[in-house]
């Protein structure tokens, strides 16, 4: 809005300033023609009979004028003009004295001349009217040219505003297309997104199928082999029994392995959250070899099993760098946190894990462990952190604003 | 338990069946739905259903049997492990869920809560009629607090009655259970294995309701 009245004061101003010129030219040209009708006139009357009395004006006023003769004496003026001279010398053309705006012409006999004026007070008010009257329509004229404007830009804008909903409940994967554009400039751009949206929807049908054809081809064969190697454990000869018993075991290792892998591909899938207890979370995951405490009620709103998944990784992980105990807790609403007693990390590595998560470069060795953990947390709206500890290893996940309050 | 296993995958089917086996159970194994036509009708303690089977969804399987009334406890085994899928599982009929890879111990010890829950009186692991006490966890019997040793088939018998105290068990399902497809060969192995077990565990345990069957504990 404030730029609306600057702009129709700077149209107003710039009308304004052109009009005053207008008006002073003009003014000026009907003091010219005046004068020189006035002076053809006034050749043919006879002075001596005007008895030196001054003649009467025009009944609006607008002009006085007084004829001289050999400088200032007078020889006779309307009755609006001053008794003296406006000019002690001859002075043809324009020129201002004082209040009047004066126009001096030679007439046909000799040594006469002729003043017309105005007064100044008269051009004031003319100006005024005209500049009045102009600034105003320049006004009205600006407004409703911006309110005109206002209006053309608002319904070329509204397609782009239509666009803008249909792409906020645009779901490509649901394997709608976003449809044919309103306006043949936004054709293109309907054509991209519809190209992108059908690309990104085959390649997550494609992993989706992959998933879940990986899931069913890797968890079978492997619970087949865990069925095989325990009753091969009960069977078998006693001196056979490690050796079995150690393979059962990296059969466990590789379930739990595959187990991660499987649950990847689920990040990316919705998030599911439901009030759980960490307690409840915890009590579920497999955690032989390992002392896993809980401080204190904790709730949390988060989808359990993503949570549990990357828990089972981060406890297996500590499992690995020689934790026995391991300290779960709720330290804020909606971060889990774990401290191990194990071999923990250098700070330069620490350093470099950070980097890594922020990053994303999972590749450069943060393990499946925290990748998975990263991810999940990611997927909650949240990140996976590591806090400084002086023994062991400690890391929390952020999992979003949908903390459950405390009872 | 005399058990029901439906599940394609063979070293899975095979491993199971054997594990089952060793820890005192009879299985039957099919390998397909159409494998169980022949099974119609036969008693079992609990079934132990694959998901995806090749030639149909063990899930509508388990829905049919549940229309029928067959209210014998059943386990999921499957490969999805989503929440919906569960859910999906458990609204089909089934009385617990179990996603591979799992440990057969575990497997084993769903099945002894699931029938100890569902199967049939004994509510819980451990159960008492006058002065005898039968642990179904630890498979172990008490007479007047000792433990007495049962064989293989005795204890299949005594677990089948107590599975299903106060209930009159009739001889042919009886025999079924506990002797699964061997029952047709010796026709009065049942009676053998009940008077062994009246002879350990007293007279009055093992109830003979006359043309009907067997009762362990009061008629509920």
């Amino acid at each position: 809005m404030l730029w609306v009245v600057a702009w129709g004061l700077g149209v107003a101003l710039a009308v304004g300033l052109a009009a005053q010129h207008e008006v002073d030219e003009l003014l000026d040209e009907s003091l010219y023609a005046t004068a020189m009708v006035l002076a053809h006139a006034i050749d043919r009357v006879d002075l001596e009979s005007i008895d030196d009395k001054p003649l009467p004006a025009s009944e609006d006023g607008e002009f006085a004028w007084q004829l001289v003769n050999g400088g200032d004496r007078m020889l006779a003026r309307s009755s609006n003009a001053p008794q003296l001279a406006w000019h002690k010398v001859h002075t043809p053309g324009f020129s201002d004295v004082s209040a009047w705006r004066v126009f001096g012409v030679a007439t046909g006999r000799e040594g006469r001349l002729l003043y017309v004026a105005h007064t100044a007070q008269e051009r004031r008010e003319a100006r005024g009217e005209v500049i009045q009257s102009a600034v105003l329509a320049a006004l009205s004229i600006g407004l409703i040219g911006q309110a005109w404007l206002r209006l053309r830009v608002r319904r070329e804008l509204e397609v782009l505003d239509v666009l803008s909903n249909r792409l906020a409940g645009h779901d490509p994967l649901a394997g709608h297309a976003l449809g044919t554009a309103d306006r043949a400039e936004l054709a293109p751009v309907h054509r991209a997104i519809d190209d992108l949206g059908q690309r990104l929807a085959r390649r997550v049908a494609h992993e989706r199928a992959f998933a879940s054809h990986a899931a069913h081809a890797l968890r079978t064969p492997l619970a087949g082999m865990d069925a095989q190697l325990a009753v091969a454990l009960r069977e078998s000869p006693a001196e056979l029994q490690p050796r079995l018993q150690r393979v059962r075991d990296a059969s466990g290792r590789l379930q739990r392995v595959v187990r991660s892998l499987l649950d990847l591909f689920r990040v990316g899938a919705e998030v599911h959250r439901a009030p759980v207890e960490l307690k409840a979370l915890i009590a579920h995951l497999p955690v032989e070899g390992l002392e896993v405490t809980v401080e204190g009620p904790a709730h949390l709103d988060v989808d359990a099993d993503l949570v549990a998944a990357a828990l089972a990784n981060l406890l297996d992980n500590a499992l690995r760098y020689g934790a026995r105990q391991v300290r779960a807790s709720v330290p804020a609403p909606g971060v889990v946190r774990l401290d191990d007693d194990g071999r923990g990390c250098t700070p330069e590595r620490r350093r470099d894990l950070r980097a890594a998560l922020a990053a994303q470069h999972y590749d450069g060795g943060t393990g499946l462990g925290l990748m998975l953990a990263d991810l999940v947390a990611r997927a909650h709206g949240g990140s996976v952190s590591l806090p400084d500890v002086d023994s062991g290893f400690s890391v929390a996940l952020a999992l979003g604003d949908g903390a459950a309050p405390g009872p | 338990m005399r058990l029901l296993l439906i599940e394609d995958d063979p070293t899975l089917g095979e491993g199971l069946r054997d594990f089952l086996r060793t820890d005192g159970h009879r299985v039957d194994w099919c390998a397909s739905l159409a494998d169980t036509d022949a099974l119609r009708g036969e008693p079992y303690d609990a079934w132990l259903v694959d998901w995806q089977l090749p030639d149909g969804s063990g899930l509508d399987w388990l829905a049919t049997r549940r229309a029928r009334g067959d209210r014998t406890p059943a386990l999921v085994l499957t490969a999805r492990d989503r929440l919906a899928d569960r859910v999906h599982g458990l609204d089909a009929g089934a009385d617990d869920y179990l996603v591979k890879p799992f440990a057969p111990e575990e497997l084993a010890a769903r099945l002894r809560a699931v029938s100890r829950r569902l199967g049939a009186g004994a509510a819980q692991s451990r159960a008492a009629f006058g002065p005898v006490a039968v642990d179904l966890t630890a498979r172990a019997a008490y007479f007047e607090g000792a433990r007495v040793d049962l064989t293989a088939r005795e204890w299949a018998v005594l677990e089948a009655l107590v599975l299903r105290a106060g209930r009159i068990v009739p001889k042919p399902d009886l025999e079924k259970i506990v002797l699964g497809f061997e029952s047709e060969l010796s026709s009065n192995a049942l009676e053998v294995h009940v008077s062994s077990l009246r002879r350990k565990l007293g007279r009055e345990l093992i109830e003979t309701v006359r043309g009907m069957g067997y009762r362990v504990g009061d008629a509920s």
